[in-house]
């Protein structure tokens, strides 16, 4: 069974990997944490229009053979130190449009992690539909 | 086909659509037929989770991540029941004076503005909250302006019974802020107007248009049974949003006669800054949005405003990833969160066009001015958060993530303007304007000051599409006033418009 409906499982794999870069608490994520980081991006990226699906695929497939070009090595071949400065490349580049990509896989991400409610505790992060005590309580 | 007749059909049922329909809603009592078609659904009440990426899917367009042509602007508009005012803060401002003379539309003047929103004031329960209502967050925020001497006031909001949850932008859980939702459509209805939710409008010509009823899987049943249909009216009002009311007239044909439609479009970009305190203050509870510094507005042109957002919002406007960025979002209790909207130039070439399959493309460029606006607020914004006592700021354009205390005398140069890089920073807006602006004829506007779209026979226009320039402060209610006095235009005019 696919990981995403969205993106081949060659893709979905090398995104979970770019994710642990972005957000390193993914690389602890359990398998249901992983199984809602999934679905959410996957929902997010279905509501996106073919073309779109396509542009993030290709984008992916940039930042895989990319670091071959300064490290000799695939994206997911690098040690974290490298895998770090290949992305502030990607964040930094002069090319608006690899730029904007960027933060829009790097947006993915954090929807991914950020959109699971069951992981709001660990921020400390606890709304609630009455929040009137703790206006008066910090 | 399916064939539906009416009198008027209003499209959208936002702080544009529900006021119109309201205001009409006389004419439903005296046998006319009224229905207001609107895309989005009507939630029931306990559907509202406060869940931050199932609510978004439900109320925004594309979950709020509508993106610019350029991919550097996302934009958030609600589609709903209430439209954006199921999701806004309730925020509700008079727009100036100052800024309607800026406006110089023939026909409207201040006088007629500040009346109908006086009366909305009024109607939506609009007042200030108490002291004891306030949280850290905004009461931080109004000690630093004070401390530094910026000018602050507290918003006018418009909630009864508000319960703090501080989750506005997702919904109200409590059904507390008085959005169209909760007070003109069910005032609408109750008189005869017809709602038909789950309703994409695609085309309208003078005397009709066409519309999809589509079952998006959430929310209540639309009044339609699913499929294409073809709706005749003697009179149709526009109000689905800037983006989408200026793209269905485009969609429409009606850019053959009408030069300007979909220029002039200006968005309020907005940033969302951070600052760390030492320990922890009450900020997701709480009303998120209580007061607004408007010190720069004229001569930096930018406003700053309180504001508290959820996980993945707050995560997305930060800048960079890895180890600091989670240190910070893993200090969510100890943040004090300010927005800054930069008030944007009216230009001609930013613009709201249809593809090739009709969708809306928003053509727009921050412009170098935008820029500066935005570099500037950050630099003000980090002074006010150390001047509350934050024991770092992290800025989108700093030279560092964080920016300590310690250097807090530095800001200016810590924040260089060059780092202010589109694409790289989080630029957002909930605020599209313009793109069918009022004047004077077809050859400098899309309608004329009673919104009635140049050339037409029974075509209006009744939302933040009217506004030639920006509003410069938050625009519901400016919204409401313009659709208001749409909406007496069509009453006044009803033998006329309304005879077969």
């Amino acid at each position: 069974m696919p990981m995403m409906k969205s993106l081949s499982d060659d893709h979905a794999e090398l995104f979970m990997v770019i994710a642990q870069t972005v957000t390193p608490e993914v690389a602890s994520l359990d398998a249901d944490g992983r199984a809602r980081m999934t679905a959410i991006v996957d929902g997010a990226l279905m509501e996106r229009d073919l073309a779109t699906r396509k542009q993030l695929g290709t984008f992916l497939g940039v930042i895989r053979i990319a670091p071959i070009l300064r490290y000799g090595r695939p994206f997911p071949a690098l040690d974290p130190g490298r895998r770090t400065a290949v992305l502030r490349w990607f964040e930094n580049c002069p090319v608006s449009l690899i730029r904007t990509g960027f933060w829009g896989l790097k947006a993915l991400v954090f929807m991914g992690y950020y959109g699971q409610p069951e992981l709001w505790p660990e921020l400390g992060y606890e709304p609630g539909f009455d929040g009137r005590e703790g206006v008066r309580h910090a | 086909m399916p064939e539906r007749e009416f009198d008027i059909v209003i499209i959208g049922s936002g702080a544009g659509g529900g006021t119109v329909a309201k205001e009409l809603a006389p004419l439903a009592a005296d046998g006319r037929r009224i229905a207001v078609l609107e895309w989005g659904p009507k939630l029931a009440d306990d559907a509202y989770s406060g869940r931050e990426v199932e609510m978004a899917r439900q109320l925004y367009f594309s979950s709020g991540g509508v993106l610019t042509r350029d991919k550097t602007v996302t934009m958030a508009y609600g589609r709903a029941y209430g439209g954006s005012t199921v999701v806004y803060t309730g925020t509700s401002l008079t727009m100036p004076q100052s800024v309607m003379d800026r406006w110089n539309t023939p026909g409207v003047d201040f006088d007629d503005l500040q009346r109908r929103s006086a009366k909305y004031l009024e109607e939506n329960n609009v007042h200030l909250l108490d002291e004891t209502e306030l949280n850290d967050n905004n009461r931080l925020f109004r000690d630093g302006c004070r401390e530094l001497g910026f000018r602050v006031r507290q918003f006018p909001i418009n909630v009864k019974g508000c319960r703090s949850s501080s989750l506005c932008n997702l919904g109200c859980p409590n059904g507390a802020k008085q959005g169209t939702d909760r007070v003109q459509l069910p005032a609408a209805e109750a008189a005869g107007v017809e709602v038909i939710t789950n309703c994409r409008v695609t085309r309208i010509s003078d005397g009709q248009c066409e519309a999809v009823v589509a079952d998006p899987g959430f929310g209540l049943p639309s009044a339609w049974e699913e499929g294409s249909y073809r709706i005749t009216a003697k009179v149709i009002v526009v109000c689905g949003g800037a983006v989408n009311s200026t793209a269905l007239l485009l969609r429409s044909g009606f850019a053959a006669t009408l030069p300007t439609l979909g220029r002039y479009l200006t968005l309020h970009p907005a940033l969302i800054l951070v600052g760390e305190h030492p320990s922890p203050i009450s900020n997701f509870h709480g009303h998120p949005k209580s007061f607004y510094c408007d010190e720069f507005a004229e001569s930096e042109k930018f406003l700053l405003e309180t504001c508290m957002y959820f996980p993945f919002v707050t995560s997305k406007n930060l800048i960079g990833f890895g180890a600091e960025h989670s240190e910070l979002m893993r200090a969510f209790p100890r943040l004090q969160m300010i927005l800054v909207l930069a008030i944007d130039p009216a230009l001609e070439s930013n613009r709201v066009k249809v593809d090739s399959n009709g969708e809306p493309v928003v053509d727009y460029t921050l412009a170098p001015s935008v820029l500066d606006s935005l570099h500037r607020s950050m630099v003000a914004s980090a002074k006010i958060f150390f001047a509350a006592g934050a024991k770092r700021v992290h800025a989108p354009a700093g030279v560092s993530f964080f920016i300590d205390r310690d250097d807090a005398h530095r800001v200016e140069e810590m924040i260089p303007r060059d780092n202010v890089i589109p694409g790289k920073i989080s630029v957002a807006t909930a605020h599209p304007m313009g793109g069918c602006r009022m004047g004077r004829d077809a050859s400098d506007s899309v309608t004329d000051s009673w919104g009635r779209v140049h050339g037409s026979r029974g075509i209006f226009v009744a939302d933040s599409a009217l506004f030639p320039q920006s509003s410069e402060v938050n625009p519901y209610l400016t919204v409401m006033a313009l659709a208001d006095r749409v909406a007496e235009g069509v009453r006044s005019n009803a033998g006329e418009l309304l005879s077969s």
